[in-house]
């Protein structure tokens, strides 16, 4: 098991190398990215002293983006290893106190919709299952295909109009009210609850589907099995039949896939905070990403890879661990 | 699958059964009766099914089921999902692909409207201003004096006496010019060589110039007695003055060093130059007397212009003809719309006060005064214009209104005036606005006139501006749905249908050559990992695990903010994105791909193909592929439903397909502002709902495939 986790973790690493490598290149070739408007813009100054091109070769020699895409990435490689992940451009603030002031936001955004969608979608996938071929059964499996084919930015805009335009419960985007400042301290923290209420529905519907499908799914595999209908004939009542023998059995698979989504709960919901405009990790990558401001990018995207390769590696080891017949090797 | 089949094969034996027995029987009878072999045909001994025939377990019939394909296509229509979803797509097709062959709009025509805008019609207001016009262009005036006229004929007006009201000589650069009232409001301007000759009044006149180095004295004109004495003895300092003989001097430093220039305060006539005797001084003060400007004395004419206490005396040499004549009139012409010649209104100005008569272009005219207004007849005593102090214009100061209109707004300012009202407003009909701005025609060629409320509004002292609601043509934006655009239009003047049908055909388009690109590679990729394996499968597995963890989003959203700064044509961004999707794609299909091969090759039919030397080639796409399909086309059909979500997304998100393309994401985007999401649901709705329909098919479609072709899996 140590030895599988440690060479997974060698191997992880290596693939991270080459990802933002890849991701390198892509940011290096980027044009009119943070440089060149920085520069264009110090060049166009009044009185400005240099002109465009030398204020481009100062800034790129100040950014280390003078030494080309190889010796670039190693610069970048060996700071980052070093902790030093460097300025963002756009946000004027080292990157980590950027990651640091938005992470939260979006991991209290991704728990509260993780929490409702396991207690929503896992119930109704077991129902589902039980009465398979059932209205009940339909039905499910209707709105949990409904709400994997929903676009983010429709669900987004849909809720916004019923909510915020029609009835006028909420606010359109934003994360506080207008008399924020006014509020005590547990008056600010409702206010900004008030305001996750909507992207959080959001991200619950477009997560629901999956997870209500793939519950329904394992629970009828579960309930075809042989143990089951052998507990079954041995005349077991069918409510024991199901949530002390089905249910632990389907507990397995999900277990692994959950666990291994963990992760992701840090890794911010780009299109909806952009959509609410809520200041998550999400929101700020989406500004930074459209403005060229490389050492931000750089670090949500090491980041999100490293989420990505963290969660796969910790629903591998959390299928052997919940499932004892399964051997890692 | 194969029990219901059976189940079927046996209830065909059944009715069949019954049938040949019942013919039997009635053969039978027929054969006692008639004793006749004719019906031996027709013997149920003799035809393929006899019904003593029992169903054994290797019978032919009963093993003989579907072909597989058919097998599948009968499991996949008793899916009723997946017949919606099929039924869907099929629509959604004939949607976007055979829809705009016979929808009438296109996807980038832009549609206009006859629709009423408020605007400021027209400017009513007294004319303080003077116009001038060239009456010969030939004699440049200097710049300086064109610019001062309007000062210039407001200082003459302003000024208290009667000469200066007449006439008024500027003094220019390079040249002097004269301005003199003709007639009420009229003044002309032409140059005139000049010369000053004397000025009378109290003026300082130099005397001569004392230099301090050899203490002498020079005179200017004749000698001063005492004079060089009294000077010698007082001028210390810069400036000062003394007297000498009761006359008071000054001096100041002059131009060459230790010399002063001497001036004196005299009162009465001083000449510039030679004296000009007395016939002309007799001349002078019968012209100050009677307060006129210009006075003649033998040959030459004389111009008085006063500069304070002092009158300079000039003289005017060659006289050009004059350049250009002012006039604060306007001229309205009785017919709508004519353009009238700058020589014309020239010659009519000139004319005023001089016999109101002139000729223009072969035709006379006659001007008759009428309540302070200029009213010009023509030849057969017909009114043809008339000069007028208070203009009506269109606000963009075009002359294109009707006569009657100016009346109308005249008047009712009258009547403003009077009752001391600012605003006020009349009902007349104002022509409708065609697609070039001109005022537009019906079939027989009148003009198409509609009433209209027209509101004046006191904007300044004796300025009025005339509001209404003109109908215009305008680009047809956000209507609402009506007959000839079933979902309106947009904030370009798109149809909404249209769009919507063109949007489809992209998002589908972009689905399909993505998905088609992503099996490609993927199998490409996937095939030859799987079925070599060792060190080749290592290398492009690693590879593909790279792909997999490379974040898509992100990345497209980067690629789209670079293309943005690119500028790059829709089109090519179109192409570039379908190319990236496809690329970030092949990572799923060659890890299925290579999954399903490795647990193939171990398989029997491979070892028989390896066995009987089938080429590789052959042995990986005849015998190999073939088994995968099924599962690459259930992932394709289900990678379709996904491609299009993320189209969409990168387009709303304003990264993707770009506007003048139409896709369902732009769509949306072009009404996703927070006052738009209120105003222009009927657009954004329905095309969201468009792509939730698609990728539900897409997504009923593969599910159902994948349960057609083994009804055994895990969903």
């Amino acid at each position: 098991m140590a030895k599988y986790t440690i060479k997974r973790l060698l191997y992880s690493v290596l693939i991270l190398f080459f990802v933002m490598f890849i991701i390198y290149i892509l940011m290096y070739n980027m044009p009119m990215g943070y440089v060149e408007t920085k520069a264009r813009e110090l060049a166009s100054r009044p009185g400005a002293t240099k002109t465009y091109t030398e204020w481009l070769a100062d800034l790129n020699a100040q950014y280390g983006m003078d030494k080309g895409v190889v010796g670039g990435y190693f610069t970048w490689l060996k700071s980052a290893l070093t902790g030093n992940w460097g300025d963002s451009w756009v946000w004027t603030v080292p990157v980590t106190q950027e990651f640091h002031d938005t992470v939260w936001y979006s991991f209290a955004l991704g728990l509260i919709s993780f929490i409702f969608e396991i207690i929503i979608a896992i119930p109704l996938g077991i129902t589902a299952a039980k009465k398979q071929y059932s209205f009940t059964d339909y039905f499910t499996t209707v709105v949990a295909m409904i709400c994997i084919s929903m676009p983010t930015f429709f669900i987004a805009t849909l809720l916004k109009y019923i909510f915020s335009v029609k009835l006028g419960w909420f606010d359109l985007s934003g994360m506080q009210g207008r008399n924020y400042m006014n509020l005590s301290d547990f008056g600010k923290f409702l206010d900004v609850a008030k305001h996750f209420v909507l992207p959080s529905i959001t991200l619950i519907i477009i997560s629901i589907g999956g997870l209500m499908r793939y519950t329904r799914t394992n629970m009828l595999e579960v309930l075809n099995s042989d143990y089951i209908r052998t507990a079954r004939a041995k005349g077991v009542p069918e409510k024991k039949v199901i949530n002390y023998h089905a249910f632990r059995n389907t507990l397995i698979p999900l277990v692994t896939t959950l666990g291994g989504s963990l992760p992701g709960l840090f890794a911010g919901a780009l299109i909806t905070e952009t959509l609410f405009a809520i200041r998550g990790i999400g929101f700020a990558s989406f500004a930074s990403m459209t403005r060229g401001d490389i050492p931000f990018i750089m670090f949500y995207l090491a980041f999100i890879s490293i989420l990505t390769l963290l969660g796969n590696l910790i629903s591998d080891l959390l299928y052997a661990v919940v499932d004892p017949r399964v051997r890692l090797s | 699958m194969a029990k219901y089949n059976l189940n079927e094969v046996l209830k065909q034996r059944e009715t069949e059964r019954s049938a040949a027995d019942f013919a039997k029987a009635q053969a039978k009878a027929g054969w006692n009766k008639t004793n006749s072999f004719a019906s031996n045909a027709e013997d149920p001994l003799h035809t393929g099914a006899t019904p003593q025939q029992q169903l054994a377990l290797d019978d032919v019939s009963r093993v003989k089921a579907l072909s597989p394909g058919r097998q599948v296509f009968k499991r996949f229509v008793r899916n009723r999902l997946a017949v919606t979803g099929s039924l869907i797509l099929i629509i959604m097709f004939v949607f976007s692909f055979i829809g705009p062959l016979f929808y009438p709009y296109g996807q980038k025509q832009i549609f206009y409207k006859f629709d009423t805008m408020n605007e400021n019609y027209a400017l009513a207001k007294q004319n303080t201003a003077f116009n001038g016009y060239d009456i010969d262009p030939d004699v440049t005036v200097e710049r300086k004096v064109v610019n001062s006229m309007n000062s210039n004929i407001k200082k003459m007006i302003m000024s208290p006496d009667n000469a200066s009201q007449h006439a008024l000589l500027v003094l220019g650069e390079d040249g002097s010019y004269l301005i003199e009232n003709t007639a009420d409001n009229i003044y002309l301007l032409s140059s005139v060589d000049t010369e000053k000759v004397a000025s009378l009044g109290s003026s300082t006149v130099k005397v001569g110039t004392y230099s301090q180095l050899g203490k002498s004295f020079e005179f200017e004109k004749d000698e001063i007695a005492g004079l060089a004495a009294d000077a010698a003895a007082n001028i210390k300092s810069k400036s000062g003055s003394f007297t000498s003989n009761g006359v008071e001097y000054t001096w100041q430093k002059g131009s060459k060093p230790k010399t002063f220039d001497v001036f004196a305060e005299t009162d009465g006539l001083v000449f510039t130059g030679d004296d000009l005797g007395s016939e002309f001084e007799d001349a002078l003060n019968d012209a100050v007397e009677h307060d006129t400007k210009l006075f003649r004395s033998g040959q030459t004419s004389y111009f008085l212009d006063q500069q304070g206490k002092r009158t300079d005396v000039y003289e005017l040499g060659n006289r050009a003809e004059a350049a250009k004549v002012y006039t604060s009139y306007t001229l309205d012409t009785f017919n709508v719309g004519e353009k009238v010649s700058d020589e014309f209104k020239i010659q009519a100005l000139l004319s005023i006060g001089k016999g109101n008569r002139f000729e223009s272009q072969g035709v006379s005219y006659t001007i008759k005064e009428e309540d302070g207004v200029l009213v010009i007849y023509d030849n057969s005593g017909k009114e043809y214009a008339e000069f007028n102090l208070f203009s009506v214009r269109r606000y963009s100061g075009e002359d294109s209104m009707e006569y009657g209109l100016k009346k109308a707004i005249s008047a009712k300012i009258e009547d403003m005036l009077e009752a001391d009202q600012k605003t006020g407003s009349l009902i007349y009909a104002i022509p409708q606005q065609a697609e070039d701005g001109s005022a537009m025609k019906d079939e027989d060629g009148n003009y198409i006139m509609n009433d209209t409320e027209m509101k004046i509004t006191q904007r300044l002292e004796g300025e009025y501006v005339i509001n209404c609601e003109q109908i215009k043509y305008m680009i047809d934006t956000y209507a609402s749905p009506s007959r000839a655009h079933v979902l309106g239009t947009d904030g370009d003047g798109f149809d909404m249908l249209a769009r919507v049908m063109y949007g489809g055909r992209v998002s589908l388009m972009v689905g399909f050559v993505v998905v088609i690109i992503e099996t490609i590679l993927g199998v490409i990729m996937g095939g030859i990992a799987g079925y070599f394996g060792g060190w080749v499968d290592n290398l492009i597995m690693r590879l593909v695990d790279i792909f997999y963890c490379l974040p898509s989003l992100p990345i497209m959203i980067i690629l789209g903010a670079m293309m943005d700064a690119m500028r790059l044509d829709p089109y090519k961004r179109l192409m570039v994105m379908m190319a990236v999707l496809g690329i970030l794609g092949r990572a799923g299909v060659a890890r299925l791909v290579r999954g399903q091969i490795l647990s193939l090759r171990e398989q029997e039919f491979m070892v028989a193909t390896e066995a009987t030397g089938i080429r590789i080639r052959d042995r990986i796409f005849k015998h190999l592929m073939p088994n995968v399909m099924p599962q690459l086309i259930v992932t394709a059909t289900m990678g379709l439903g996904s491609v299009i979500l993320t189209e969409s997304t990168l387009s709303f998100l304003g990264l993707g397909v770009k506007h003048p393309l139409a896709t369902w994401g732009t769509i949306i985007n072009s009404v996703s502002s927070a006052s738009a999401i209120a105003h222009y649901a009927f657009i954004w709705i329905p095309v969201g709902l468009l792509i939730c329909l698609t990728v539900i098919a897409f997504n009923f479609v593969g599910d159902g495939l994948r349960d057609a072709y083994d009804p055994k899996s895990k969903r």
